[in-house]
């Protein structure tokens, strides 16, 4: 009995190994190639090089984009941690009517095909003939950044002692003060862990941007996507590299300041 | 945007325009767009069952794991990709899939494979990707429920003479139900709007309807055609958001997140 029962476990050990090898892999597998000297794709690799990333940091289409991308992200962290964690006050606290439908109708933004709010909102663009301006991507990272900020806000904001902000008023500290003082450090680690999610949404984002941004001033991920098409060399990887390593820190960021639980907790 | 799918023309630059269905009428004109449909409902099917078959071991095991630390590397397995780009992540299934790609040098190298396998620029490359994609989805989806799932009922089972797998089938699986309907229905309203991917990896060989609604913008300039097709996906979207929330409302009670 005893030995049926290791063997069944071995394989269920066995197989999510497996399946943990299938998710990281592949990310695993660009650092061959931002590092292989070849100029294109080959396996196995036949040496080690930073050409690729010298090409990377010296082109000017990738440094604009890259640059571009990290100014969009800065705006919608901003702009969504505030709007964001504001909403997720307004749905814990407001006593509002029809909290389940406000909840559901902020964090649409997830579920819905992005290429549809970005087509929605270059069409919007369009009839209002205001041409795609930057602001406008910004706008549109917003848009499906703040749901992200939103829920982390919302999962602090559920194990949260409100008569620790009533001790505050009780012992006369004005509203504002009370907010400051004692709401807002409360609620940080969940505005910041949406802060860097939105981040990365923005940094990622793609379909809406694609409707978005105008020739030569395109964001990072819609540069390497037109390259990919037309050429696939360790540039690329490289690139890649860049974007891993920033995702990675956030991972690490994330599971110091909340842990990571408190995202996953559906 | 459902309103311009109706109108013929820009209502703003051009004062005669009129309400019109002839959008929708091309839908059912010609096979392709109604091919590119069929297409992408297919490919966002076979994509959610397997991602289901991967998911669900995964999520069991995050969800059964007793030591702390052996749970926060497995989480952080999962969210890291979630947080890499999408062209990253498809590029990278590029450089695995493609003609002189990690997998079919192996194979040949192995002698597996005589000449290169067709591993992309058709749907199979496309769904791959897309599993690879959304299974953290998946994963999240189903680790909360099945770790809400009390483990004394399976003890129980196996206490009255249950064997392991009938355990499973009988009680942890039929608990589980409706995770696996919330986490499928996430993966598939996803993976159907995806468009990096199948661009990617399905080359010119695959046509899906996010991809020919940025081709319509993009190349042809026809807003209300396009707008049309976005009022298609944007239908099936919203009737599945909608099944989510009902399943996850009433799997949770009061609490409930998209």
């Amino acid at each position: 009995m005893s030995r049926r029962f290791d063997a069944g476990h071995a394989a269920y050990l066995t197989l999510n190994g497996a399946i943990v090898a299938f998710l990281l892999l592949p990310i695993a597998v660009v650092i061959i190639f931002a590092l292989n000297p070849t100029p294109y794709i080959a396996f196995p690799p036949v040496g080690v090089t930073l050409r690729w990333f010298v090409k990377f940091f010296t082109s000017a289409e990738f440094m604009n984009a890259l640059w571009l991308s990290l100014r969009v992200a800065m705006i919608v962290v901003a702009l969504s941690t505030v709007i964001g964690a504001l909403c997720a006050l307004g749905i814990a606290r407001g006593n509002l009517p029809g909290t389940r439908l406000l909840t559901t109708l902020f964090l649409s933004p997830l579920m819905l095909p992005a290429i549809l709010t970005g087509l929605a909102l270059f069409q919007v663009f369009m009839l209002a003939g205001i041409g795609r301006p930057v602001w406008g991507l910004v706008v549109g990272h917003t848009l499906v950044a703040v749901p992200y900020v939103l829920r982390t806000t919302l999962a602090v904001l559920q194990n949260f002692d409100r008569r620790v902000e009533e001790a505050a008023a009780m012992l006369g500290a004005p509203p504002a003060r009370v907010f400051f003082e004692v709401t807002l450090p409360l609620i940080r680690p969940g505005v910041i862990a949406g802060g860097i999610f939105a981040f990365i949404v923005s940094f990622d984002q793609l379909p809406i941007s694609l409707f978005l941004v105008i020739p030569n001033g395109e964001t990072l991920p819609v540069v390497l996507l037109n390259y990919i098409r037309y050429d696939l060399d360790g540039a690329i990887a490289a690139a890649s590299m860049v974007s891993i390593i920033l995702a990675l820190t956030a991972v690490l960021l994330l599971e110091r300041i909340i842990g990571l639980r408190a995202y996953v907790r559906l | 945007m459902a309103a311009l799918s109706l109108l013929s023309g820009n209502p703003v630059s051009n004062p005669n325009v009129t309400f019109t269905w002839r959008h929708y009428n091309r839908l059912f004109d010609s096979d392709l767009y109604f091919d590119a449909l069929v297409a992408t409902m297919r490919i966002g099917a076979v994509a959610t069952i397997i991602a289901l078959l991967i998911g669900y071991p995964l999520a069991h095991w995050m969800a059964r794991i007793k030591s702390r630390v052996g749970h926060a590397v497995l989480l952080m397995a999962v969210v890291a990709p979630l947080l890499t780009g999408i062209v990253v992540r498809t590029f990278a299934w590029m450089t695995l899939l493609s003609d002189r790609g990690v997998i079919n040098t192996m194979a040949q190298w192995l002698g597996l494979a005589e000449k290169p396998l067709p591993l992309m620029y058709n749907e199979f490359g496309v769904i791959v990707g897309l599993v690879h994609i959304y299974v953290p989805f998946m994963v999240l989806t189903l680790v909360g429920v099945i770790g809400r799932i009390d483990v004394t009922l399976e003890e129980a089972a196996r206490g009255l003479g249950a064997g392991r797998l009938r355990t499973f089938l009988e009680v942890t699986l039929p608990l589980s139900l409706p995770g696996i309907l919330a986490g499928s229905l996430l993966v598939f309203a996803l993976a159907i709007s995806a468009y990096v991917t199948p661009v990617l990896l399905g080359g010119n060989n695959v046509l899906t309807l996010p991809m020919l609604i940025y081709q319509q913008v993009s190349a042809s300039f026809n807003l209300g055609f396009a707008g049309a097709l976005g009022v298609v996906l944007l239908a099936v979207s919203l009737a599945l958001v909608f099944a989510y929330n009902t399943i996850l409302g009433r799997l949770t009670g009061e609490r409930q997140i998209a």
